[in-house]
């Protein structure tokens, strides 16, 4: 099955007609949706921050950063959660959304660039502030997460203009 | 009422009308009132996670509320600018919602209690106080500021 019809079986499928038609499910996992962002892209943003130098220097990179990423594991399970559900009850119409699309390859973006991270320069962060901050590479890869996640919320937001 | 006609007449002053009706107009404001509304709660969140000791134990309280501080402040200026301008573009929309009027008066009641209470707690004089009432104004504070989002979210699906 081509997966445009998938989408179009899967937004009409029982489970997905029932969030939508009830009258507080759907508000209630888009409201989640939208205030896990603190808990979630908020804490990565802080973490961003902190390794371009911007700000919160108050303690050790190695330190701080890894805080703020484990922080973030609150909420991205709730992020994914009420993405995967709200995304069932509009697959047709987020199939042909360009931002939609946009936001899903941004989302692949950022993974790739956190598993980049995470090979390249996590093991090695302990030694970064003797030698004067985080190196070129670890602050490229901050200042694309930061600037991508900014694109994942303008996208995520503006979607909701195009169905 | 009088209100509704007067705000009528500044949503359809020309910037306000060129927002307004432009394709990406609407949806770029709303996306700063996101970013700004994803900064100002997170930097919320880590302050009142540091009041109550859930975790960055060996960040000085005092120096991370200095830090955090012109981010939050920064942020307000993004929410409510952005907030103003989605207001003035369809004031019909808001004047009558009772979720809007909640979430204004939820909205004073945060930004008070954050600028005098919290602050106090969170200061360099700051006295020794016990970790329930510290726990306490957490709760007040995350319930203040997060009800404020809810209560905005309900704008789109209340009256």
């Amino acid at each position: 099955m081509p997966l445009h019809e998938w989408c179009e079986w899967l937004q009409h499928t029982h489970f997905a007609t029932m969030i939508t038609e009830s009258e507080w499910l759907f508000p209630l996992i888009e409201g989640s949706h939208i205030l896990a962002l603190p808990l979630s892209v908020g804490m990565i943003m802080i973490a961003d921050l902190r390794l371009l130098g911007l700000g919160f220097c108050g303690e050790a990179t190695w330190k701080f950063v890894p805080r703020f990423l484990r922080l973030s594991r609150i909420g991205f399970p709730v992020m994914f959660l009420t993405g995967g559900l709200l995304l069932i009850t509009q697959a047709a119409k987020a199939y042909g959304n360009p931002f939609f699309r946009a936001k899903l390859i941004f989302l692949l973006l950022l993974g790739i660039n956190a598993v980049v991270y995470q090979k390249l320069f996590f093991p090695k962060m302990a030694e970064w502030d003797s030698a004067g901050g985080a190196p070129a590479g670890a602050k490229f890869c901050a200042a694309f997460s930061l600037v991508i996640w900014i694109g994942v919320i303008v996208c995520g937001r503006t979607m909701a203009y195009q169905f | 009422m009088h209100l509704l006609p007067l705000l009528q007449s500044v949503s359809n002053w020309a910037p306000i009308v060129l927002v307004r009706d432009s394709k990406f107009g609407m949806p770029m404001v709303q996306s700063f009132h996101l970013l700004g509304l994803t900064m100002l709660l997170t930097t919320v969140v880590v302050l009142n996670l540091r009041l109550v000791g859930l975790g960055l134990r060996d960040y000085a309280l005092s120096r991370l509320a200095q830090q955090l501080k012109p981010w939050t402040v920064g942020a307000i200026v993004v929410v409510m600018a952005s907030g103003l301008l989605i207001f003035l573009a369809t004031p019909g929309k808001y004047v009558d919602s009772h979720p809007f009027r909640l979430k204004m008066v939820l909205l004073c009641s945060a930004l008070l209690f954050h600028f005098t209470v919290l602050r106090r707690f969170t200061s360099d004089h700051s006295v020794a106080r016990s970790r329930l009432v510290k726990v306490m104004m957490a709760c007040i504070s995350l319930t203040l500021w997060f009800g404020v989002g809810w209560a905005g979210r309900a704008i789109a699906f209340i009256p």
